[in-house]
């Protein structure tokens, strides 16, 4: 039982940040209508902004305070993603590109984050120092590492935010009249090149700031994106591409699969590579619109 | 009138310039090295590199070989077999009498095509894969890094003399690490130890808790870690910690790669690990005293494998008397005795019985980190 519980914090630490890379997709999935695989790049190059900031290479004897990371992380990547959607998704638009140019481009924007990356900081893992350091805590049955718990904590405070900008102001209003219909949403006034930056831009922050969560677990790498975009992919289809709540359901339910079958599964412990394949393939097949129906499909 | 006294001027200063290379090229020893700067191997390469540098460069301050300077020619393969033996050709083009390869077996063994075809002697100080001497009969190649078949019994016979009887191995997915597994679970048959549980974090995995409660509940004497990928190391590691796990942690000599201590900082003391460097032995003092007076840090055992590397070819080149590859590459094969930085106390490298394999088998020894450095030699040898 003691292993049980150990374990669920560490699937739910997990979970959340499959959740945070599902909802960097969502973002700007639910207006665009683009899938845009470049945000394990950018999860990646947050980690890489976070880090920078609290061990930096131009101040290598100052650790500056979290909050300061996570405020850099999210202008930083914020402003990337807005000058991506303005460099590469919006010209291609305004030429009435076919739906899939985007997502080729953004595959191009991926290769040149990666490179850049391993440019700009080389190619050796960089240790990611954690806001309140790695000990052992005890909450009554559940144990966990304190990183586990601040990533908890930081993405249920994020998805509340995100759900209440949907729910209740008049810009989320405004990407879910886009998502529902484009041309119905500019008819009523709504600015859809606005919307879409803004999409971007908040999809790119939300990656960037799964990736410095991640990063005290496995170092800030540049090879770290691929896995968080395949397994954020793979939640966004679980829990569908319709609802904030989806998202996070997605990652959770990828990571108890993940870290229970290598627990209890009698099977070589390697396999659990294929899981969230297996969870992709199982989800497209039998229920392609996720657990969470669309808002339209209610 | 005028265009003769100019066509003299020209053939004058184009004569002057060609002998002035002649002369340069006469005043040098060009000696080629094959390293990683951007790729999976720059963890190692590097820094054998940075050895070979510091070796070239006291070399040249005590006068040189046979009264000429070392010039080194370093060329970037990205650990690639197929661009190894690119570089290995450019080098062979650029005049180099020896190459030197600091970045994986793989490309090693591929650039030994170009050094056989060539006709030049190619020397590896820091590869351990025993198969660089046995799959191509390359007269010209040589190998002084430890093999890795010695570093496993050296970590064999230490795993026994603790009295393990079950161990677990953990790695990860990638071929290497496997390779290391495999080898672990012979070496702990050889031996009479049970393998208990083995497991695998796979790359990109963001969580090795279920692999270690796994370990945990097996029971087991001590953990061998056969992983390469730093990630998933540090994974290992963290969920270790959070574990409260207490089994004793064997490495392979992946470990003495100074970078896991930063990745891994305050989680891997304790941990042992198989490596060929004892700090206390008079050359490897005389070697790190150099080394912390030219770069004002402690070096790890790395940079000591090219240190001894170049001063293997420079002792080879002055025996041989000559610049004839032939006359180098046989000074090369007959070198026996060479005592280095690195190597366990008392033990010496040399190409014994026509063997073009060096490393002393006595040669190992098993380190325990301390305070996030590679601390002091707790086993030595295979005895």
């Amino acid at each position: 039982m003691d292993d049980f519980l150990e374990l669920t914090v560490s699937a739910m630490a997990s979970g959340c940040i499959y959740g945070l890379m599902a909802l960097a997709y969502l973002i700007v999935l639910r207006p665009t209508s683009i899938i845009n695989f470049a945000i394990g790049e950018w999860s990646a190059t947050g980690a890489f902004v976070g880090v920078g900031m609290l061990s930096t290479l131009a101040w290598p004897r100052f650790e500056g305070p979290y909050i300061l990371a996570i405020v850099a992380v999210v202008v930083v990547l914020g402003l990337l993603g807005w000058a991506v959607e303005r460099l590469t998704v919006r010209p291609l638009i305004r030429r009435g590109a076919a739906v899939t140019s985007p997502i080729l481009a953004l595959l191009g924007v991926l290769v040149i984050f990666r490179e850049s990356l391993t440019l700009i900081y080389g190619a050796d893992p960089l240790p990611s120092p954690p806001p309140f350091g790695f000990k052992r805590i005890e909450i009554g049955a559940f144990a966990g590492a304190s990183q586990q718990f601040f990533i908890i904590a930081v993405t249920l405070s994020l998805f509340a935010l995100v759900w209440l900008f949907f729910e209740r102001t008049v810009w989320g209003r405004a990407f879910e009249a886009v998502a529902l219909n484009r041309r119905a949403a500019a008819l009523m006034g709504i600015n859809l090149g606005r919307v879409t930056a803004l999409a971007f831009a908040g999809g790119a922050a939300v990656a960037g700031l799964a990736g410095l969560l991640m990063s005290p677990m496995t170092s800030a790498h540049y090879m770290m994106g691929l896995p968080l975009a395949i397994q954020g992919f793979t939640a966004l289809v679980i829990g569908g591409v319709g609802r904030v709540e989806g998202a996070l359901l997605g990652g959770l339910i990828l990571a108890f699969v993940e870290q229970l079958g290598a627990r209890y599964l009698p099977i070589p412990s390697g396999l659990t590579l294929a899981f969230p394949f297996a969870l992709l393939i199982l989800f497209l097949l039998l229920r392609p619109t996720g657990l969470i129906a669309p808002r339209e499909a209610r | 009138m005028a265009r003769t006294r100019f066509a003299s001027a020209l053939a004058f200063a184009t004569g002057f310039l060609l002998s002035a290379a002649g002369a340069y090229a006469q005043d040098v020893i060009k000696i080629g090295v094959i390293t990683d700067r951007v790729g999976s191997g720059k963890f190692y390469a590097e820094p054998v590199t940075r050895g070979i540098e510091l070796g070239a460069k006291m070399i040249n301050e005590k006068g040189g070989v046979l009264g000429k300077k070392i010039q080194l020619i370093i060329e970037d393969d990205q650990n690639k077999p197929d661009v190894s033996a690119a570089k290995a050709r450019k080098l062979v083009d650029d005049g180099v009498i020896v190459i030197m390869s600091n970045t994986g077996s793989p490309a090693t063994q591929q650039a030994q095509t170009v050094s056989l075809e060539t006709k030049t002697p190619h020397l590896t100080p820091a590869n351990s894969a025993d198969t660089l001497t046995t799959q191509l009969d390359n007269p010209w190649f040589f190998q002084t890094g430890p093999l890795a078949s010695i570093q496993l019994a050296t970590l064999m016979t230490y795993t026994k003399s603790r009295g393990f009887k079950k161990v677990a191995i953990v790695r990860d997915n990638s071929a290497l690490s496997q390779s290391f597994a495999e080898s672990f679970r012979k070496g702990l048959d050889g031996v009479g130890i049970e393998t208990a549980v083995e497991e695998v974090i796979p790359q990109g995995t963001t969580s090795a808790v279920a692999n270690l409660q796994k370990v945990r509940a097996a029971k087991v004497d001590a953990i061998l870690q056969a992983g390469i990928l730093g990630p998933e190391m540090l994974q290992f590691f963290r969920a270790y910690q959070q574990l409260g796990m207490k089994e004793p942690i064997l490495g392979s000599y992946n470990l003495s790669i100074p970078a896991y201590l930063t990745m891994a900082k305050d989680l891997m003391e304790g941990v042992v690990f198989v490596d060929a460097y004892d700090e206390t032995k008079p050359e490897a003092k005389a070697f790190r005293d150099i080394y912390v007076k030219e770069y004002k840090e402690e070096p790890s055992s790395l940079p000591a494998y090219g240190w001894d590397g170049i001063h293997l070819v420079a002792q080879a080149i002055e025996k041989a008397g000559s610049l004839d590859k032939e006359k180098v590459r046989a000074a090369i094969a007959a070198t026996t005795g060479f005592s280095g930085a690195i190597g366990a106390k008392g033990s010496s490298w040399g190409f014994r019985n026509g063997g073009r394999s060096g490393f002393d088998p006595q040669g190992a020894v098993v380190r325990l980190i301390k305070n996030n450095q590679h601390g002091p030699v707790v086993h030595s040898g295979q005895k």
